[in-house]
């Protein structure tokens, strides 16, 4: 049975895109009599399907040593691409994770999409978004890893894409697909380098080929900085953030996993890598900074986000921040509990701002108001997923923030500050956004605010429960320390900057008059922060501009220069020959002495040397 | 065996050409496309019977024909051309299969295309430099008249550019031919790898230059380009079709099949030039096409970087490059097609190829949804994204070259990248956003217009899929030349122009 399960473990990721096969006949319109339902039924079954598979599998690995089952792609001259898949209680857990998140969106996204005409598309992209993931977590080879990274980036741009209509969409699409392909081609050229220098692909033979290799220091870092662009890409760091904060615009169900696991499958691929990036200070010092900067400004950024599901997104890129600088100083089991934590708060946050989007179908913070009495199960909701991403005891926020100022407390001391700093900002912003939408005054746009139909209700319910199960989970794990080794000045601390964060939330005053401040400075710094520190503008008078111009010049000396020359031959070819036609008198006089000149001519030359 | 493949379509064109007038052109039609299925048929059965093992040419033919001239014909078949001549037919079929039924002048038309046919089988097939040279003329008359008869509004121009182009190709190759035969003092033209080690280094040079700007021309390489977006605008669908999918790979196989392995050793010492060449190309095709409006111009732009890619891989000459080489043709033959293919569909129904004026296609209903989608899938296989046979051709490529020109593959990959920007603008700008309302009564896209296109993008993920399927095939073929290349070439050391550090 055991090997059986192993043997098929393949099929995990394949139900994913079974069911995303599935959906074509109503996607593209075949069968129109049973309207896109039936399809996204389809869906549902096979991702409970994949669940009860990883299941079945998770009960045989766990606690066993990583089982390992290959099989062979592509061999030719001195490559050799093997799929190979490892199954470990991490991977199996995280590809749990992912069909059981997946699920819950699944089951949400039938309510929140209920009237959208493209239900089958839209069911068909979670298929293959689900597919993607779970398979980039079992793998084990990292040519694999990097064709499903890159799958992940086709269907976010499909998935963020959904609603094309919109001109925002687009833009939006366009910059996902693009940010998120300048990581994947540096990746992919680290990919091309480590294949051709180690031979193997597989993260076994790469980590033995890491720990004998003796690369130069260059080679090191460009081969480090190569492989970590493309999970920066992937967890929306600066500098290639822009994507998620615009990825908004898409479906909010899509969102839900997008903001949770998405990045998460980034941050896991970077965690596997840590062995060859360790091999160069550069690319771990990389790692640290960028980190830092994405974890403190986007902390800050959402702090002046109007839009709700932009306030998150922005949370999310502070995480995932924290997570590299964790992979950087090589704390991977920090990274790991951090990962697991914030998927889940954070799935379930956006299962309530998807709620919050249906009921009121505002986005915009500043024209809510007074939800929590017309919403209770969403307010429950939200308060849980809070709870669950800030510090607070003893939900699992409190656990992963807790381990990651364990591990920094003795080496790293600075980076408490950081953990410290991006937890009292998240719970300011996300007071902020709850001040904002769920208490104050009624609004005209949340007046009539029912709660959400039961298919949105219970997957965000369970979800909320499940969110206050994790401590459970963690201590089954055994990364909840014993209390005699508890680090209790680490956990004060966390909780001091929670309480303070949530403090400064309750204290600033939210006067909706003054959602434009009126002095200067507040106001350019709520600018600074709103427009995301115009990065996005910088962009564009910088590489953007740059690119154009490059395309401009060579369209210009393709078009004037090359085919220039080309049509200036054949003008002057066409233009001597109406001229010399015009020598051509009749006379045989002139005839006969051009003919003389020119024999003269050609004599001398030939016999110039006898002379 | 081999002759049936030159000869069928020829017999067809002869038969479609002389058909009486009272013959519906229906009928014409069906003619044409049974001629090619048959061609087609007859190259899976030569693909069954192919053995995988030898290495030498098989289906060997050898009839005297001009024996004073040295001209025999002598056809042969290795695992370089059994890809090409496999996807010669299909696309040809494709082709004829998105030709309108409505054509004028059909009987000509048919027959030209057949013709055309015949030439790039016979050209593929030829071990004989004067025969191959016969079939590489051959093949230009009817693709002239099928452009200048058919094209667009600024045809004339197009076409005579696309024949004093290749024509000069023609003349450069024919030299180079000559005097490798006549220095070498060979009494026929035979094919004969070994012909011009006798030769001093510098004859080498000049012949293999000939070579390559002869064929660089076909290719295309920047800066010998020029004729194909010319061509390609003005050509009509199925000769788009059949130009990027298949005439270009004329270049590419005489570029390794007489460059490569008839000039093994100049070869090696220009190798590291031939690599800056191709990463010229490929940027200068990737730039140049952001920044066009016209998508029968973007995609002919796209061709020009994505051919650079073989030439990089024909310069680095390592096993896997090689195989990367035949793979990235046939992979550019499907996807080129495919892509042609498609914007003919939008052309044919909305009246424009311009970008900055079609929005909104992709709207159900009233707009092109499923030619939309396989255009997503066609430019995201363009892109080389896994799961397509653009990915893996590329992968092997620069894999395959990366150990012998690092700066100049990592340089190319930044080609891969900006196919990215060019091919989602295209898709941003026609297809995604608001239909506005001068496109909103577009006609219906029949399903005979969506089936080409269905098959090529099947086929496209298929070997996307399965990539081992064609490296079946040509796996030892191209290790075989390797082993020829690299005795002869090994001699002769020269300095690497640029080698990253790698110990």
């Amino acid at each position: 049975m055991q090997q059986f399960l192993i043997e098929s473990s393949w099929w995990i990721p394949c139900y994913g895109l079974l069911g995303a096969v599935l959906t074509l006949p109503w996607s593209i319109g075949i069968i129109r009599r049973t309207g896109p339902r039936p399809a996204a039924y389809l869906n549902v079954l096979t991702t409970v399907l994949a669940l009860l598979h990883g299941t079945a599998l998770f009960t045989t690995v766990w606690g066993q040593e990583p089982q390992h089952f290959a099989f062979h792609w592509l061999q030719a001259a001195d490559l050799d691409l093997t799929f190979s898949l490892e199954l470990s209680s991490i991977s199996v857990g995280a590809v749990e994770l992912i069909t059981g998140l997946s699920l819950c969106a699944q089951v949400f996204a039938l309510g929140y999409l209920e009237k959208d005409w493209a239900l089958a598309r839209f069911f068909g992209l979670m298929g293959f978004f689900e597919g993607a993931m779970s398979g980039l977590v079992i793998s084990d080879s990292l040519f694999l890893t990097y064709a499903l990274l890159e799958m992940l980036t086709l269907s976010t741009y499909l998935l963020v894409g959904f609603w094309y209509a919109q001109p925002l969409v687009v833009t939006a699409a366009r910059d996902a697909f693009l940010t998120k392909r300048v990581g994947d081609v540096l990746l992919l050229m680290g990919v091309v380098a480590l294949s051709a220098m180690s031979g193997s692909l597989d993260f076994p033979g790469l980590y033995d080929w890491a720990e004998k290799a003796e690369l130069s220091p260059t080679v090191a870092a460009l081969l480090g900085l190569a492989l970590i662009s493309g999970p920066i890409g992937k967890c929306a760091q600066f500098p290639l953030h822009l994507w998620l904060d615009e990825a908004m615009e898409g479906p909010n169900p899509a969102s839900i996993l997008r903001n949770s696991v998405v990045v998460g499958c980034g941050a896991y691929v970077l965690i596997k890598l840590q062995p060859i990036i360790s091999l160069s200070p550069v690319a771990s010092t990389a790692l640290v900074t960028l980190g830092t900067m994405t974890a403190i400004g986007a902390s800050l950024v959402s702090l002046a986000q109007i839009d709700i599901k932009r306030a998150l997104s922005h949370s999310t890129s502070a995480y995932l921040g924290l997570v590299f600088i964790a992979v950087g100083i090589g704390w991977t089991d920090f990274a790991y509990i951090l990962l697991f934590a914030h998927a889940i708060a954070k799935a379930l946050l956006f299962m309530s701002t998807g709620s919050i989007i249906m009921t009121t179908s505002c986005q915009d913070i500043t024209e809510m108001g007074g939800l929590w009495s017309k919403m209770p199960a969403t307010t429950t909701a939200f308060l849980t997923g809070c709870a669950g991403l800030v510090g607070l005891f003893p939900l699992g926020g409190f656990w992963a923030l807790q381990r990651g100022i364990n591990d920094f407390w003795y080496d790293e001391p600075w980076l408490i500050v950081v953990i410290l700093a991006v937890n009292a900002l998240t719970a300011l912003s996300l007071t902020r956004v709850y001040r904002l939408v769920f208490m104050g005054e009624v609004q005209p746009k949340t007046r009539r605010a029912p709660e959400v139909p039961w298919l949105m209700a219970v997957p965000m319910v369970s979800l909320s429960v499940f969110t206050l199960t994790v401590p459970l989970i963690l201590n089954t794990l055994n990364v909840i320390p014993d209390f005699e080794f508890f680090n209790w000045s680490a956990a004060g601390l966390l909780i001091m900057s929670g309480i303070t964060g949530t403090a400064l939330g309750f204290a600033i005053t939210l006067n909706y008059a003054w959602i434009r401040p009126i002095q200067a400075p507040l106001r350019f710094f709520q600018d600074l922060l709103a427009y995301d520190f115009y990065v996005d503008r910088l962009y564009r008078v910088s590489v953007v501009l740059i690119v154009n111009a490059i395309a401009h010049f060579s369209s210009w000396f393709d078009h004037y220069i090359v085919d220039g020359v080309v049509n200036f031959v054949g003008l002057a070819s066409i233009f001597s020959g109406e001229t010399l036609k015009y020598s051509s008198s009749g006379r045989s006089q002139a005839y006969m002495l051009t003919i003389l000149l020119v024999v003269g001519l050609l004599g001398a030359l030939l016999t110039w040397s006898m002379w | 065996m081999l002759s049936a493949l030159i000869w069928i379509p020829i017999l067809g064109a002869l038969i479609v050409g002389l058909l009486p007038g009272s013959i519906a052109d229906k009928n014409v039609r069906r003619v044409a496309i049974v001629t090619i299925s048959i061609a087609l048929v007859v190259s899976l059965y030569v693909v069954t019977q192919f053995d995988t093992i030898t290495t030498g040419l098989q289906f060997q033919e050898d009839l005297p024909w001009l024996e004073p001239l040295g001209l025999t014909y002598r056809l042969g078949l290795d695992g370089l051309s059994l890809p090409l001549i496999v996807l010669n037919c299909f696309l040809t079929l494709i082709a004829l299969f998105s030709t309108s039924v409505t054509v004028h002048r059909p009987r000509l038309y048919y027959s030209l295309v057949l013709v055309i046919n015949a030439a790039v089988a016979g050209a593929f097939l030829a071990h004989n430099l004067l025969l191959f040279f016969l079939f590489y003329e051959l093949e230009l008359i009817p693709l002239y008249l099928l452009i200048a008869i058919w094209g667009g509004a600024r045809r004339g121009y197009a076409s005579t550019k696309f024949l004093i182009y290749t024509a000069v190709s023609g003349i450069l190759i024919l030299i180079a031919f000559l005097g490798l035969t006549w220095l070498s003092g060979a009494t026929s033209f035979e094919y004969n790898p070994a012909l011009s080690q006798t030769l001093p280094l510098t004859s080498q040079f000049i012949l293999l230059g000939a070579i390559l700007i002869g064929f660089g021309i076909k290719i295309p390489l920047f800066p010998l380009h020029t004729w194909l977006p010319d061509a390609h605008v003005e050509a009509s669908t199925p000769i788009s079709v059949l130009l990027a999918g298949v005439l270009l790979k004329l270049g590419t196989y005489g570029l390794l099949r007489f460059g490569l392995q008839l000039f093994p050793q100049a070869w090696a010492v220009l190798a590291p030039y031939l690599a800056i060449w191709a990463v010229v190309s490929v940027l200068f095709g990737a730039f140049t096409a952001i920044a066009q409006t016209d998508m029968k111009k973007m995609v002919a732009y796209s061709s020009v970087g994505h051919m650079g890619f073989i030439l990089l891989a024909a310069a680095a000459a390592t096993p896997l490059s090689l195989l990367g080489c035949v793979f990235q043709m046939v992979s550019h033959g499907l996807i080129s097609a495919l892509l042609f293919a498609l914007v003919g569909v939008v052309y044919a129904k909305t009246g424009t190829r311009d970008i900055t004026i079609l929005k909104g296609l992709l709207t159900p209903e009233r707009g092109l949804p499923i030619v939309g989608s396989l255009m997503i899938l066609g430019v995201m296989a363009s892109a080389g994204i896994p799961g397509m046979v653009g990915f893996i051709s590329e992968f092997l490529i620069f894999r395959g070259s990366f150990t012998v020109f690092p700066v100049q593959t990592l340089l190319s990959m930044i080609g891969t990248g900006l196919t990215a920007v060019y091919f989602l603008l295209l898709v941003n700008r026609t297809f995604f956003g608001r239909l506005p309302d001068q496109f909103a009564n577009l006609p219906d896209v029949s399903w005979s217009e969506r089936v080409p296109s269905l098959i090529v993008a099947a086929l496209i993920v298929l070997l996307g899929l399965q990539p081992s399927w064609l490296v079946h095939w040509t796996e030892t073929t191209t290790t075989a030349m390797l082993s020829d290349y690299s005795t002869i070439a090994t001699p002769i050391e020269f300095d690497p122009i640029s080698v990253l550090p790698l110990e």
